[in-house]
C-alpha cells in the first residue's frame, strides 16, 4: 500500500502481445456475452482514481441516458494490480474490470467472458489479439498508446538544439547541452513512484521489427547486450543517471509534481507513453505556461534512417465471467470504446480501427515516425516470456530492477554498468534454461 | 471454596475439581465459542491456507495449486539474497536500542517533580497515536530535499545537507529514526508506569540507610523495570524482523530499504509467486515464535504483558 | 520499533493480589517524595541538563507536525516560495482544508468510521470480557491453549495472509460492506483480552462465590457482577482499540472499495493522486485526520496512560 499515485492515463501494458495466431478455426465463434437483456446494476472497476468522481460521472449520465435500465457504479482502486489480484480469488471483482497484467493468457477463460473471435472483433477494433487466447478476445483497449519522450520545447530550444536526437549518444549530447546552457534538470526519472520507470520496457517496436519479441527478449540469453532493446533502453537510462543528467535525489521524486516541473521548464525531458502528453499540456497551462511548449519525440534510435514507435493497447476492459448482468456489462464496454471519447480525451489513439489519429501525435507525424504493432506470440508460447520473467525475478514490466539500475548508476549501489548488465544477462540465461525453450 | 480459590490462584489445573453448584464443566466454552469462532475464521483458516500455499507453486490466481513439496523452503534457505534483507533489520534494531535508552531516560526524569510534567509526557507519547499514512506523509515532507529538516539545519549553519532518503548509507537510518519517533512514546509510558508503581516507602527506607542515588536506581528502580525492559527487548527484535509499514509507505523498498516483509509482498505481487511468498511468511512467523520462546525461557516468571 | 503486541502468556498471580494496583497518581506523589533525595538530579547542572534534553525531545516530536500544520494554511504560491519553517501569512486561510475535506470525501469518511467504530467496539468489549471471564474464572483443560491461540494470532504478519482472509470474508458475503471491517477488527484481539484479564484479577473472587451461594449461574455472574465492575478496563479498551481502528487503512482499502464506504484513514489517499503535487492540500488532509486523534488524546490522557501501564505493572 504505498503512497503511489497509480494515476496515469494508462498503465504500462506488458508489451508482450499475448495471443494466438488467428489461424485457428473459428469454433462457432459468435458473441457469447451479449445475450440477455441490457438491464441491471453493474459495477465498473477503474484505476482512474483521479477522474472517477468527475469525468466518469459524465460517462455514467450519458450511458444511462442511452440505456435507462442500467445503473452504473464505479470502484476506483489505488493499487490496482495488487488489490484486484486478491479479489480475483473470489467471484466478486465487479462486472467490468481491467485485465490485470498478472493474469496469464491461459487463465483468461477462467476469469473473463469471451467477447468474440479475434477475426470478427479484429475487423472493428485495434490490437484485439493482445488479450486473446485460443482465438477468443477477452478485452478491449480503453485507449491505445505509442511510446516516446515528452519534453519541454522551450528548454530544448534554449539549449540550442534544433534536430531530434537519432541515437542514444546524440540524446546524451543534447542533455549535456541542456545541463550546460539552461537551468533545467535535463531528465527526470520519477524513480520514487516506481511505475514511470516501467515505461522503459514498453517500446520494443523502436527496433523496427514487428517480430522482435518472438526472436529476442525471452528468446535471447543476453537481452542486455549493447545491440538488444533492453541493453539500448536501460543502457540509455543508466548513462543519463550516471552522468548526473537527472534529478539530484531520485528517492523523493513526485509524479504529480513532475508534470508541473516539465510544464514550467524546470525539467526538460521524461520518457513516457503518449497518454502523458495531454496531462503535461494541462499541467503547463495550469502553471501559467502554454500547451505549445510540450513536445513529443520518438525514442532516439533509428533503423534505416527512420524512427519507429510501438503502438500498444492500454489496459483492457473485460467482463467478469461471474457477472449477473453480462449484457449490460457488454453494452458498457462497447459504449466505452465507441462513444465515451475516453481515448480522445486522453490524447490516445482510438481503439477503433477507423478512429482518427490524435492531434497530440502531430510531432510524430512531422518526424516521420513509423508505427509498429508487435506480432503476438505463437500459439503455445503465450506465457513464455512471463515465465522467464518470474523465474529470473527480473521484473521486466516493473520498476524494482530499474530502481536498482538507477541506484548503481548514481553510485548508490555496488558495481557498474557492465557488471550490472552482466548479472541481469546471467540471471536471464539461467531462467531461460530452467524454463526451457 | 477458599481452598479452591487458592488452587486456582496458583494456576494448577486441577482437572475438573468442581463441586456441585458450579455449573457444567462445559460452561467456559459457552463464553469462548464466539471469540474462538472469530479467531479460527479470521486467523487460523487463513494461516492454515498460508501454510498449505507454502508447499505449492501457486501464482495467486490460478484455481489449480501445484504441490511442489519443500521447494520453496529449499529456495529460502539456500538463496543468500533471501536473508540478506535481514541486515536492514539491524538498523531498526539499533533504532530500537536508542529508543529504549531514550525512553528509559525520559521516564526516569519525568518520574519526579518536573515543571510541565504532563505537557512533556503528552508530547512524547502523542506520536504513537498518529495514523501511519499521515506519519509517512509528515516524514516525507520532513526529509525531502529542501524540506523541514534541511531548513532546520540551515538555521544552525548546515548548508549542504545530505539526501536523507537518497543516500544509500542514510536511507535506513532515516527510516529507522522515523520508526523511533513513532514508537518511543509507547515505551516511555510503559517505563513510566513501571517506575511509578514502586512504593514510596522503599525510597524512604533507602534514605534511612543512606543509599546513594545510583544505589537507589540500581537496587530499587532497575529491578522494578527489568521485566518491562526484557519484554521490550524481545518485542524490539521481533518488531525489527517484521518491519513493513514505514519503509513501504515512504520508499517502497527502493534504494536498499527492502525488508523481509516487503520482499515477501514483492514476490507475491510482482512475480506472482504466492507459494514462495507464503513460505517466506511461514519462515518469518517461525522466527518470531522462536524469539518469543527464548523470551519465555529468559524471563520465565514474568507476568508482564504489554498492551 | 515494537508494535503493541503482547508477549508472554498471562499466568494467575502467584498469590492473590494483596491490594489493587496503586493508582499511578498516588504512587507518583509518594515517588516524588522519595526522589527528592536523589541529589544529582536536583543540582543546578542536573536541572539544566534535564530541561535541555526535554526541550530537545519536544522539538523533535513537534517540529515535523508543526511544519505540516503550518503548510496546511499556506496558499499554493506561498508554499512554493516560503521556507517550511516559516509560519503562513494568513492563519485563517482554510481553503486547503475545504478542498481536502470535500475531495477526500471526509464527511462520508467520518460517518463510516463512526459506524464501524461503534459496532466493532461493542463487539470487542463483549468478546474480550467473555474470553477474559472464561479464562480467569474457570479452571478447564485447554485454558493455556486458548490463550496461546490468541497470542499466536497477534504474531502473524497480516499482510501475508491477505488472500486467504479475503476468501473467508467474501465467502461470508461481507465483502464491500461495513461488516467486513467490523468482523476483522473484532476477530483477534489479544490486547483487549489482556487488559480485561489484568483487571479481572483484581476483582475478588469472593464476589462470585457469594453470588453462587445465592444460586446465581455463571452467566448471571458475568452479566450482573463482573461486567459492570470492569467499567474502567472497558473505557481503556475503547480508547486504545478505537485509536487503532481509526488509524487502520489497509483493511478498509481492500474490503470496502465501494465509493460510498470510504473511511477517514483512506480519505487521505483519495486526493493523494489528484493533489499529489500540492503538499499544502495533502498537509491539510493529514491535519484533518490527526485532529480527532489529538482531541481524543487530550480528553482521555489519564485513561490511556493507566490503561497502557495497568497490565505492565503489578
Amino acid at each position: 500500500m504505498r503512497l503511489r499515485n497509480h494515476l496515469r492515463g494508462g498503465a504500462v501494458v506488458a508489451a508482450v502481445a499475448l495471443t494466438v495466431s488467428a489461424c485457428s478455426a473459428q469454433a462457432g465463434g459468435g458473441d457469447t456475452s451479449g445475450e440477455g437483456e441490457v438491464a441491471g446494476e453493474i459495477t465498473v472497476i477503474t484505476q482512474r482514481t483521479d477522474i472517477v468522481d468527475t469525468v466518469f460521472q459524465e460517462y455514467k449520465a450519458e450511458f444511462e441516458a442511452e440505456y435507462p435500465d442500467v445503473t452504473v457504479n464505479f470502484e476506483a482502486i489505488t493499487d490496482y494490480e495488487g488489490e484486484i489480484a486478491v479479489r480475483m480469488n473470489t467471484d466478486d471483482y465487479g462486472d467490468v474490470l481491467l485485465i490485470p497484467n498478472s493474469v496469464q493468457p491461459d487463465q483468461f477463460a477462467t476469469f473473463f467472458e469471451p467477447l468474440g473471435s479475434v477475426e470478427e472483433m479484429g475487423q472493428e477494433y485495434r490490437l484485439v489479439e493482445e488479450k486473446a487466447y485460443d482465438g477468443q478476445v477477452y478485452g478491449l483497449s480503453i485507449t491505445v498508446n505509442t511510446q516516446g519522450l515528452v519534453y519541454n520545447k522551450k528548454v530544448w530550444e534554449e539549449a540550442g538544439i534544433t534536430d531530434l536526437p537519432a541515437t542514444p549518444d546524440e540524446f546524451l549530447d543534447d542533455l549535456r547541452a541542456i545541463s550546460q546552457n539552461t537551468d533545467a534538470v535535463p531528465y527526470y526519472t520519477n524513480y520514487a513512484d516506481g511505475w514511470p520507470l516501467s515505461q522503459w520496457d514498453g517500446n520494443r517496436g523502436a527496433m523496427g521489427d514487428p517480430a522482435y519479441q518472438n526472436t529476442h527478449v525471452a528468446h535471447s540469453d543476453t537481452p542486455w547486450a549493447e545491440d538488444e532493446w533492453h541493453g539500448i533502453s536501460d543502457g540509455l537510462l543508466y548513462d543519463v543517471v550516471a552522468e548526473g543528467l537527472s534529478e539530484e535525489d531520485p528517492t523523493t521524486t513526485n509524479w504529480e509534481e513532475s508534470k508541473t516541473l516539465l510544464g514550467t521548464g524546470q525539467v526538460a525531458t521524461m520518457l513516457l507513453g503518449s497518454w502523458a502528453i495531454t496531462q503535461m499540456r494541462q499541467a503547463a497551462e495550469d502553471a501559467g505556461g502554454s500547451a505549445e511548449d510540450i513536445g513529443y519525440m520518438p525514442f532516439p534510435y533509428q533503423v534505416d534512417g527512420t524512427f519507429h514507435a510501438q503502438v500498444a493497447g492500454d489496459y483492457k476492459n473485460a467482463i467478469n465471467v461471474n457477472s449477473e448482468h453480462k449484457a449490460a456489462a457488454r453494452a458498457w464496454i462497447d459504449w466505452f470504446a465507441k462513444e465515451s471519447g475516453y481515448a480522445h480525451d486522453e490524447g490516445g489513439i482510438s481503439p477503433l480501427l477507423d478512429g482518427p489519429m490524435p492531434e497530440t501525435l502531430g510531432d510524430f507525424e512531422a518526424a516521420g515516425v513509423e508505427y509498429v504493432e508487435l506480432e503476438p506470440a505463437p500459439q503455445g508460447k503465450e506465457s513464455y516470456e512471463a515465465d522467464v520473467v518470474a523465474a529470473a525475478e527480473i521484473d521486466l514490466y516493473g520498476n524494482i530492477y530499474r530502481q536498482q539500475l538507477v541506484d548503481v548508476a548514481r553510485g548508490a549501489g555496488g558495481g557498474d554498468k557492465e557488471s550490472f548488465f552482466a548479472d541481469l544477462n546471467q540471471r536471464w540465461a539461467d531462467a531461460r534454461a530452467s524454463v526451457g525453450e | 471454596m477458599a481452598v479452591l480459590t487458592g488452587v486456582l490462584a496458583r494456576g494448577r489445573t486441577s482437572g475438573s475439581g468442581r463441586g456441585p453448584g458450579h455449573g457444567l464443566p462445559v460452561t467456559p466454552w459457552l463464553f469462548l465459542i464466539v471469540p474462538l469462532g472469530l479467531l479460527v475464521l479470521f486467523t487460523y483458516v487463513p494461516v492454515a491456507n498460508m501454510v498449505w500455499y507454502g508447499f505449492t507453486s501457486w501464482d495467486g490466481l490460478d484455481p489449480v495449486k501445484e504441490p511442489v513439496g519443500l521447494d520453496n523452503y529449499v529456495r529460502i534457505f539456500t538463496d543468500p539474497q533471501m536473508f540478506e534483507v535481514f541486515f536492514v533489520s539491524l538498523y531498526y534494531l539499533a533504532g530500537a536500542a536508542v529508543q529504549l535508552v531514550l525512553a528509559l531516560y525520559f521516564a526516569t526524569v519525568l518520574s519526579f517533580d518536573t515543571r510541565f510534567r504532563n505537557f512533556f509526557k503528552g508530547v512524547l507519547f502523542f506520536p504513537y497515536l498518529i495514523n501511519g499514512v499521515a506519519i509517512g506523509l509528515v516524514f516525507l515532507f520532513l526529509l525531502r530535499p529542501g524540506g523541514t529538516l534541511d531548513a532546520t539545519l540551515a538555521l544552525v549553519g548546515v548548508s549542504e545537507p545530505p539526501q536523507w532518503l537518497g543516500d544509500p548509507s542514510l536511507v535506513n537510518v532515516s527510516l529507522a529514526a522515523t520508526s523511533v519517533w513513532r514508537y518511543l512514546g509507547l515505551n516511555f509510558v510503559l517505563f513510566l508506569g513501571a517506575i511509578q508503581s514502586i512504593p514510596g516507602e522503599l525510597y524512604e527506607a533507602a534514605d534511612l540507610d543512606g543509599a546513594t542515588s545510583w544505589q537507589k536506581f540500581r537496587y530499587i528502580i532497575a529491578p522494578a523495570i527489568r521485566p518491562i525492559i526484557g519484554l521490550t527487548t524481545i518485542l524490539a527484535i521481533s518488531g525489527s524482523l517484521s518491519v513493513f509499514e514505514i519503509p513501504w509507505i515512504m520508499t517502497g523498498g527502493a534504494n536498499g530499504s527492502t525488508t523481509f516483509v516487503i520482499q515477501t509482498v514483492q514476490q507475491a505481487f510482482q512475480f506472482n509467486k504466492f507459494g514462495l511468498a507464503s513460505a517466506m511468511a511461514v519462515v518469518l512467523l517461525l522466527i518470531v515464535l522462536l524469539v518469543t520462546w527464548i523470551q519465555r525461557r529468559l524471563f520465565p516468571d514474568e507476568r508482564v504483558d504489554l498492551t | 520499533m515494537t508494535d503493541h503486541t503482547t508477549i508472554g502468556l498471562p499466568r494467575p498471580p502467584a498469590r492473590p493480589p494483596a491490594r489493587p494496583a496503586a493508582r499511578p497518581d498516588l504512587a507518583r506523589h509518594r515517588l516524588a517524595r522519595g526522589w527528592r533525595a536523589l541529589s544529582p538530579l536536583t543540582t543546578p547542572l542536573g536541572i539544566t541538563v534535564k530541561y535541555t534534553s526535554l526541550l530537545i525531545a519536544v522539538a523533535c516530536a513537534l517540529i515535523p507536525l508543526i511544519t505540516v500544520f503550518m503548510a496546511a494554511f499556506k496558499t499554493r504560491e506561498e508554499f512554493a516560495t516560503s521556507d517550511p519553517l516559516a509560519p503562513p501569512g494568513d492563519w485563517f486561510n482554510l481553503e486547503n482544508f475545504v478542498v481536502a475535506f470535500t475531495r477526500g470525501g471526509m464527511l462520508q469518511g467520518f460517518l463510516n468510521t463512526t459506524i464501524i467504530l461503534a459496532v466493532s467496539l461493542v463487539g470487542t468489549i463483549l468478546i474480550g470480557t467473555m474470553t477474559a471471564y472464561a479464562v480467569d474464572r474457570f479452571d478447564f483443560r485447554g485454558r493455556r491453549l486458548v490463550m496461546g491461540a490468541f497470542l499466536l494470532a497477534t504474531l502473524v504478519p497480516a499482510v501475508t495472509t491477505q488472500v486467504a482472509t479475503f476468501q473467508v470474508v467474501n465467502g461470508l458475503g461481507l465483502f464491500n460492506t461495513r461488516w467486513a471491517a467490523i468482523v476483522l477488527f473484532m476477530g483477534t484481539d489479544i490486547v483487549s483480552i489482556y487488559i480485561f484479564l489484568q483487571f479481572m484479577r483484581s476483582i475478588p473472587r469472593s464476589l462470585d462465590e457469594a453470588a453462587m451461594l445465592d444460586g446465581a449461574g455463571r452467566l448471571t455472574i458475568y452479566a450482573r457482577i463482573i461486567f459492570p465492575l470492569l467499567r474502567p478496563a472497558i473505557a481503556t479498551v475503547v480508547i486504545i482499540k478505537g485509536i487503532a481502528i481509526y488509524n487502520e487503512y489497509y483493511i478498509p482499502f481492500l474490503y470496502m472499495p465501494s465509493r460510498d464506504l470510504g473511511v477517514v484513514s483512506t480519505s487521505l489517499f483519495r486526493f493523494m493522486g489528484p493533489f499529489g503535487a500540492q503538499w499544502e492540500i495533502i498537509s491539510a488532509g493529514a491535519v484533518l485526520v490527526i485532529i480527532p486523534t489529538l482531541i481524543a488524546f487530550l480528553l482521555l490522557q489519564r485513561q490511556i496512560y493507566s490503561g497502557l501501564t495497568s497490565g505492565a505493572t503489578k
